[in-house]
């Protein structure tokens, strides 16, 4: 079994009397593509924020490609290889498309110069995105669909092993979800990028990926392929009844 | 055994008067993010206001306590409508209110210190009003420290029941917690922030009426009592009126102690001190669960 | 180097240059009118090298030109004068490190009011030590350096101010900082050590403001906490650079110059009067001109959050 790129062993992150994300265990090898789904206040979010360092968790270990980045400021899960989008759209709204993703490139993908190089320089990652004649546009004028694709530019530009996207297809018709899940896919096999794909969306999600997991109220219920999860009958129930779509 | 009893009661006193002002600024911190630093100069408006009562319209200072609070409410209101209501309705992030009240309140501070300069001049002012020494237990106050004390207290109690037990005070609660919620069953913030950023200042105001009482004034009184509101809201926690009023005491009685073991100069450095290390400490608040 | 970043040095020692034949060519009045504006184009441009950029509001000026005031009181009898303005800026600096270790974790507001208090505290401190150690409540400074010598190492620290701030802007270190001001917690997702970053470019203003401070310090003959710890000066500081754009380079170099002439004609005639139009002059800028006059002069870029 090759070793997980990120690895996360009964993460928890309490907020006073609230426990958001409750002793969560996660593996995510190289060239996997997982899905994280669960209804609302499940706490996928916020097992986010502790996947990438912007929140310590209360509880348990993260580990990346094997080292161990529990309680580590956000820059050192970067400087590793953790890049994250956000469930809003969070770019640089004053600074142009093309220096957004300069960004990225200048600060955790200088220190990771050494990972592939096959998206390293600002062009190269807008015209990946479809951005290529938005380069000098002012971030913040760009609709909220391109400023989700332009996050995931700017994710790349720090090269990393371990993407991590928060809901990247809200708001967005088919044909735009199935072009960025196809751009996703991409990134993954060229890259061998292991791949943590939050959605609410559910059918969205479990038509694209290889494996899912699913929290409800800061667990994990479910972890596995996503047609056997959706028949899961803690999954249904978690949905209140609904069945899944597989 | 007295000279204890005097020196944590000077504590309480001084820890009263803080309470009082960090409260102020606590609801309006914790409902708005508004950061006044000119908080300081409404305390020393409240000062000066019962001074002028008292020595040219022979008001009793404790008579003209109600009339402080309105007057300043009054104030407030007019402030917040001027000043920081625009900011508060436009700005597109929490950061940027807190960064931009932060300018406005610098430059309301300048505007309003060299106004009572102006006004008044540098030099220092006084009354005296109730300074005969008092028993109690063989230890000796002057009248006007326990009656200060005294208002302190009452003002600051008022105002805790305030918060718990009415609508209103159960309003600014729920917005604090809740902002997106407390719109969403009808509580209006246009009445509510000016409300509270009114309330505010005229706690204010009453605790720079009350030092009027016990120390000297002058224009420039008001702005270590700023610093001082926040390193009681970070003792108490922000949002936590109770935790305002346990912080403010323990802050006085830290300094007054700190003050005989060292040195009466050292105060802002010890309460400096204490802030930074509940900060590193217990950053949410010394009584945080 | 960029070209832009050429031009502005070239531009600058150019500036310089001329600036400095002064002492020879104007009056002493029209001097030491050049003096307060090239102090105030160092303070109010290195101030908003971090404060600007960063958008973390630092009310520590004051206290930082202080500092630098009292090291050249105490260092001035046995040390050269350059080797005291620049013990002004390192004790500053060091100052401003340690400082900004403790509290620059903190939300902008605490940060603020922090600052804010600095300059009282370490008045109360050196008053304190002063009495208790020195036996003394000010300082003379006997023999001081000529008028020549002074308004050179001003002009020298201003120029040097507006050079490293030119250059830190066009630097990955301004990129930083600039990330920090639009979205701190989005930056370190990105790589950046946030921590370590403002820190360094709290120290790196501080510098400025406690060198100029040592350099100033001078002009008193008689130093003592409350003169040289004069909160003025931060706020004059603080207001120039907002007026003038505190996120570009030429904003508060325009705006120091307007300023200085301004304070020297109005201040003593009417001192509260014209600090009260000056407050009032703050609000009114950051409630409907927020990004300063200079966002009045350049293309339609987005009023900055």
């Amino acid at each position: 079994m090759r070793e997980p790129l990120i690895s996360a062993r009964g993460v928890t992150v309490r907020f006073g009397g609230l426990i958001a994300v409750n002793g969560v265990d996660l593996d995510v090898h190289p060239g996997e593509l997982v899905g994280v789904i669960g209804p609302n206040g499940a706490g996928k979010t916020t097992f986010f924020h502790a996947l990438s360092g912007v929140l310590a968790p209360t509880g348990g270990r993260l580990l990346v490609a094997g080292e161990d980045l529990t309680g580590r400021a956000a820059h050192e899960f970067a400087n590793h290889g953790v890049a994250r989008t956000f469930q809003t759209p969070r770019v640089f709204r004053d600074m142009s498309a093309g220096d957004n993703v300069r960004f990225g490139l200048a600060f955790a993908g200088r220190k990771r110069r050494h990972a592939r190089d096959a998206f390293d320089n600002p062009a190269a990652i807008l015209g990946l995105l479809g951005l290529g004649n938005a380069a000098a546009v002012p971030a913040g004028g760009l609709t909220p669909a391109r400023q989700r694709l332009l996050e995931i530019g700017m994710a790349l530009a720090t090269r990393p092993r371990v993407l991590l996207l928060d809901e990247v297809a809200a708001g967005l018709t088919h044909a735009e979800v199935d072009t960025t899940a196809q751009l996703i896919r991409r990134v993954r096999d060229e890259l061998g990028l292991a791949v943590i794909w939050i959605e609410h969306a559910v059918r969205v999600l479990m038509n694209y990926v290889e494996r899912v997991a699913v929290l409800h109220q800061g667990e994990k219920i479910a972890d596995g392929d996503p047609r056997k999860v959706a028949k899961d009958p803690a999954v249904v129930e978690a949905y209140l009844g609904e069945e899944l779509p597989a | 055994m007295t000279f204890w009893i005097e020196l944590v009661a000077t504590g309480l006193i001084t820890g009263g008067i803080y309470a009082l002002v960090a409260l102020g600024l606590n609801l309006q911190y914790g409902l708005m993010r508004v950061m006044n630093i000119s908080h300081g100069e409404f305390l020393m408006l409240g000062a000066y206001l019962t001074w002028l009562a008292h020595t040219v319209f022979g008001f009793d200072p404790v008579a003209f306590l109600p009339v402080v609070a309105i007057l300043l409410f009054i104030l407030g209101l007019a402030v917040y409508r001027l000043c920081f209501q625009r900011i508060v309705r436009t700005s597109p992030s929490v950061e940027v209110i807190e960064a931009r009240s932060l300018l406005i309140g610098f430059g309301l501070m300048y505007l309003v210190q060299n106004a009572a300069y102006l006004a008044w001049g540098a030099d220092m002012r006084g009354y005296s009003y109730l300074s005969d020494p008092v028993q109690i237990a063989g230890a000796r106050f002057a009248g006007n420290s326990l009656l200060a004390f005294g208002f302190a207290m009452v003002a600051s109690l008022a105002m805790l029941a305030l918060l718990r037990w009415t609508m209103l005070g159960k309003a600014v609660r729920a917005m604090m917690q809740s902002p997106a919620g407390a719109q969403l069953v009808g509580i209006d913030t246009r009445v509510l922030h000016p409300a509270v950023f009114g309330l505010g200042l005229a706690l204010a105001g009453v605790a720079g009426a009350l030092l009027s009482m016990l120390y000297e004034i002058t224009p420039g009184m008001g702005e270590p009592y700023t610093v001082t509101a926040l390193i009681v809201i970070t003792l108490g926690g922000l949002g936590s009126a109770a935790g305002c009023l346990a912080g403010g005491l323990l802050l006085g009685l830290v300094e007054a102690f700190g003050m005989h073991f060292t040195s009466p100069s050292l105060k802002m450095l010890l309460s400096y001190g204490v802030f930074i290390g509940v900060l590193l400490a217990r950053p949410k608040g010394l009584f945080a669960r | 180097m960029s070209a832009e970043l050429r031009r502005i040095l070239v531009l600058l020692v150019a500036a310089s240059t001329a600036l400095a034949t002064l002492p020879w060519l104007a009056s002493d009045f029209m001097l030491s009118l050049a003096l307060t504006c090239l102090l105030y184009v160092g303070l109010a441009v290195s101030w908003s090298m971090f404060s600007g950029a960063t958008n973390y509001l630092s009310l520590a000026t004051s206290a930082f030109f202080g500092i630098g005031a009292y090291v050249t009181a105490w260092g001035y009898e046995s040390l050269p004068y350059a080797v005291v303005v620049l013990l002004g800026g390192l004790v500053a600096a060091a100052f401003a490190a340690l400082v900004g270790a403790a509290v620059l974790h903190l939300r902008g507001a605490y940060f603020a009011v922090l600052t804010f208090g600095l300059g009282e505290l370490v008045r109360h401190a050196i008053t304190y030590a002063e009495k208790t150690y020195a036996k003394t409540v000010g300082r003379v400074i006997a023999d001081p350096p000529e008028s020549i010598d002074v308004y050179l190492t001003v002009l020298l620290l201003a120029f040097l101010a507006v050079a490293v701030c030119a250059m830190v802007r066009a630097s990955r270190f301004g990129l930083a900082l600039a990330g920090i001001g639009a979205d701190e917690e989005r930056a370190q997702t990105l790589g950046v050590n946030t921590r370590r970053t403002k820190i360094l470019a709290f120290a790196l203003a501080a510098f400025f403001a406690g060198a100029l401070g040592a350099a100033m310090a001078v002009r008193w003959t008689y130093i003592e906490p409350a003169s040289v710890f004069n909160p003025f000066i931060g706020f004059q500081t603080v207001l120039i650079a907002m007026i003038g754009g505190a996120q570009t380079l030429i904003g508060p170099i325009a705006s120091a110059v307007i300023f200085s002439v301004m304070t020297e004609m109005l201040r003593l005639q009417f001192p509260y009067a014209y600090l009260i139009a000056l407050g009032v002059l703050l609000i009114l800028l950051v409630l409907y001109l927020p990004g300063g006059m200079a966002s009045l002069f350049r293309r339609a870029w987005k009023p900055n959050a």
